[in-house]
């Protein structure tokens, strides 16, 4: 009886030092001081104007931050809940044509409309959600991109809003080295949110069905999930989040045209950037839009040719899902190597 | 009387998985009817897949007239003279009854040969003739395990192995199945089947397999198997079943 | 009555076309289970294939059709032995294949683009211009021939199917793989033949492609959601399904052009894939659930 004793207190105390391991394992790797360092810097490198005349890198930020924050959308429904959409650049398009046109016909700042077209956005998504999540896997990627074309062909011909035309907007009267701060800080704050939400979902119960539903849809339903209502909310979300960069980005480019927001490259960009970056991953979608965007502008810079720049994109992503289908951080977390920093899960 | 098929110690799984077979025995003896029972998850499908080549053996022998089968391919094996039919009947749906039954002879090279014995075949299984340009997809179950089984005779095996043959037909249907098996042992064919109803399995056979968690726990003549208190407490359901 | 006519007539013979370029599609997805979002884009290769013949050594388009099959059925071998091989073994397919063909039609667009710009192209021998009145009823000469060379590829291909002993193994594999590599196919064989068949019939569409529309490398986005609602409409796998499903839609979206204008003709094929999927909504491909 005394040695039963003796081994099961051996096993109890084997694993309170195995869980007090994890727990300092976990600790030592989350970094929050990064992102919030990195979003530090960011609100201030505007700054550099007074030195010269840096539009371009603002631009290049600001560029990225648009796609962090769609990214970061995307990864809700695609990373969290294990469903591809090709589409979500509807909500780009969406998001875009509503605060556009608001602000061509009544001149509010597309800024302010921003959170605005995100709830629209959310409301599309639930409709469009309750009839393309009935889909899974393949077919509900196909019925993504079906969307896509539908979108296209109505924009394209839908007169209120210039068809393939579109509707140029009004630049703003800011002398053009301050030009652009408006909508960088708007991209920086949507994107700072965009991940920080992420974040929140992730770690509530909402996320945990989420994820549980890309585990075993199945499973996750039988354990008492609305998985039905869960996909839906998850599509609704990350379609609100890609609307709210598709609303600013209108007014930040002075038009909105159907071959803006409708060309599959958007779409291709978000998916790319996700699985690239790790999908599920909290910080995956942020290193994946910076990698992909400094990519595309090499591209374009060295050898100006976008049909290179669809190549390269398309290596990139054939290249990733046969090599390393988990991603960068996914990849890098699993065989224990990746950097503290990098860590935001 | 030498054993036809001999699989000893056979060690199996999925993929990189755990072990499903682990340490299995079975003798099979030429021109009688092997009955495996076992409770769900022991291993019965696994052994079949493993003696075919579906599932590399990691460890253990398996021979067949006195030859290795380890390593080989489904089709080196099907060569070799074992006929394996998976569960759900293994049809092809979209096929008809004929093509079903041409298929079975893919890998005969004198093809009038094939068709000469699907004529055969047609006889001795009229419901096979009066079908034979139906859909297979199309038939009641009970006529998909006649196809299927009637398919395999076109190889002229040695041995046919079945995976739960009885799996959703009606009692009759199921004792005509069994009349089949009788009929294709006493021309010499020996018949291996798994069969989840236990009782069913071991009265209409003439050797009788227990298998659990991996492992043989006992072979012996079906009537003794049947007898035993042990396996009737434990897989056939206490006395009040038997 | 004579309008009516006319216009099925010239939804039939589209139909023509889109029947060869979505039963390449199927072939593919019935035997390996895969979403090939590249075929499109591989059509387009073989479009390009008969308009440098064309162009260079004025070789008319349907003289360019073998050349053609052959040039793609080439790159669908090299296609099949660099990404799906590993794919195809696994005998399911998952959202993974789907992504990684959306992938290979970006290289291949891309590819496209820099070797022959994003002009728009069109072969142009005489009878792609000339017509054939019936009455008052006219049949553009181009879209009839296109339609039956390519009704004679599909017939031909059904017959390989149906009496060959390889058309056997091409059956037994896409109906029940397991079974088929029991009985002796060699399945992974079956997938790699099938495959470079498909890609070929690409080729072969492409070529009469060609002469009946213009194209350019990024046209496969729009072509992608049209041969999907065909080759969904038929019942994935099935050629002769995508054939019915290919003239069936050719004719309604003929109609619907003539009611409401070209554009919306193009929309008829994508409103059939979305009302197919809330028709069918567990999915077109019947995949399992574990796989979603």
């Amino acid at each position: 009886m005394g040695v039963a004793m003796d081994d099961t207190s051996a096993v109890l105390e084997a694993r309170r030092a195995h869980n007090e391991k994890l727990t300092l394992k976990a600790d030592k790797r989350r970094a929050t001081w990064f992102p919030l360092a990195i979003l530090v810097a960011l609100v201030c490198l505007p700054a550099l104007q007074f030195a010269g005349n840096y539009n371009y890198v603002l631009h290049l930020v600001l560029f990225t931050a648009c796609y962090v924050t769609m990214a970061s959308g995307w990864n809700i429904l695609g990373g969290f809940t294990g469903y591809i959409s090709l589409g979500h650049n509807v909500f780009f398009a969406i998001g875009g044509y509503f605060a556009g046109m608001i602000f061509a016909r009544y001149g509010i700042s597309t800024i302010i409309l921003a959170p605005l077209a995100g709830i629209v956005c959310g409301v599309v998504g639930y409709f469009l959600g309750t009839i393309m999540l009935k889909t899974r896997g393949p077919s509900f990627i196909i019925s993504s991109l079906a969307l896509v074309m539908i979108a296209r062909i109505l924009l394209d011909h839908w007169k209120f809003v210039g068809g393939a035309n579109g509707v140029a907007l009004p630049a703003n009267d800011l002398p053009v080295e301050w030009a652009k701060l408006p909508y960088y800080y708007a991209f920086i704050v949507m994107a700072a949110f965009a991940v920080w939400a992420s974040y929140k979902i992730k770690h509530s119960k909402f996320g945990l069905g989420l994820r549980a539903i890309s585990k075993d849809e199945i499973k996750a339903e039988s354990a008492g999930i609305n998985t039905r209502l869960y996909k839906v909310m998850a599509f609704a979300i990350s379609g609100a989040f890609v609307g709210m960069a598709g609303a600013v980005w209108g007014e930040y480019l002075t038009y909105i045209r159907p071959n803006i927001f409708t060309i599959i490259l958007v779409s291709v960009y978000m998916v790319l950037m996700c699985i690239l970056g790790g999908k599920g991953t909290i910080a995956g979608p942020v290193i994946g839009a910076i990698l992909i965007i400094t990519f595309n502008e090499f591209f374009v810079a060295t050898l100006g040719a976008s049909e290179i720049n669809i190549l390269a994109t398309g290596l990139i992503m054939v290249a990733c899902l046969l090599f390393f289908p988990l991603g960068i951080v996914g990849t890098l977390s699993k065989h224990g190597r990746l950097p503290r920093v990098l860590n935001w899960d | 009387m030498a054993e036809l098929l001999e699989v000893s110690n056979v060690v199996a799984g999925y993929g990189d998985g755990p072990a499903i077979l682990d340490g299995a025995n079975l003798t099979v003896n030429p021109g009688k009817v092997h009955c495996i029972i076992g409770p769900n998850g022991a291993g019965k499908s696994t052994l079949l897949k493993a003696i075919v080549g579906m599932l590399k053996v990691r460890s253990g022998e398996v021979n067949f007239k006195g030859k290795s089968l380890k390593g080989k391919r489904p089709d080196q094996v099907l060569r070799e003279g074992i006929c394996f039919v998976p569960q759900e009947r293994a049809l092809f749906p979209k096929m008809s009854v004929r093509e079903n039954l041409r298929m079975g002879g893919f890998l005969m090279e004198d093809k009038a040969e094939v068709e000469r014995r699907i004529d055969e075949l047609e006889e001795r299984f009229p419901i096979l003739r009066e079908r034979r340009s139906q859909q297979a997809g199309t038939m009641s179950g009970g006529q998909q395990q006649t196809l299927a089984m009637a398919r395999t005779l076109i190889n002229k095996p040695d041995i046919v192995m079945l995976d739960e043959p009885s799996l959703g037909l009606a009692p009759k249907i199921v004792r005509e199945m069994f009349s089949i098996m009788h009929m294709m042992a006493s021309e010499g064919i020996t018949v291996l089947l798994v069969e989840q109803n236990a009782m069913m399995g071991l009265k209409n056979s003439d050797w009788g397999v227990v298998l659990d968690l991996g492992k043989t726990l006992f072979e012996g003549p079906a009537a003794d198997v049947l007898g035993d208190p042990r396996i009737q407490e434990l897989y056939l359901g206490g006395k009040k079943a038997a | 009555m004579v309008d009516f006519i006319q216009t099925l007539v010239l939804g039939l013979a589209l139909g023509g076309v889109f029947a060869l370029m979505g039963s390449g599609l199927s072939l593919v997805f019935g035997v390996m289970r895969i979403v090939n979002l590249a075929h499109p884009v591989l059509i387009i290769t073989g479009a390009y294939a008969a308009y440098w013949g064309f162009r260079t050594l004025g070789v008319d388009p349907l003289v360019m059709l073998p050349v053609a099959a052959f040039i793609l059925a080439i790159i669908g071998l090299i296609l099949y032995k660099l990404v799906f091989e590993k794919e195809a073994k696994s005998a399911k397919f998952t959202q993974m294949t789907v992504l990684l063909t959306f992938g290979t039609a970006m290289i291949i667009e891309g590819a496209l683009g820099t070797m022959f710009t994003n002009t728009q192209r069109v072969t142009s021998p005489e009878y792609a211009t000339d017509a054939i009145f019936i009455g008052d009823v006219f049949i553009p000469t181009g879209q009839l021939y296109a339609g039956i060379v390519s009704l004679t590829i599909i017939a031909s291909l059904a017959l390989f199917l149906k009496y060959s002993r390889f058309g056997y193994a091409i059956r037994a594999t896409t109906q029940n793989r397991d079974a088929a590599e029991l009985l002796g196919v060699n399945v992974n064989m079956v997938s790699m033949v099938s495959f470079v068949i498909g890609i070929a019939l690409a080729g072969a569409a492409g070529s009469l492609v060609s002469f009946v529309f213009s194209f350019f490398p990024a046209k496969h986005w729009e072509w992608i959601a049209i041969l999907m609602s065909l080759v969904v409409l038929g019942g994935m796998g099935s050629i002769l399904g995508t054939v019915v499903a290919a003239f069936t839609l050719s004719v309604v979206a003929a109609f619907v052009g003539d009611f409401f204008g070209s554009t919306w003709s193009t929309m008829t094929f994508f409103l059939a894939l979305f009302l197919v999927l809330l028709v069918r909504p567990q999915g077109l491909f019947g995949e399992k659930p574990e796989l979603a």
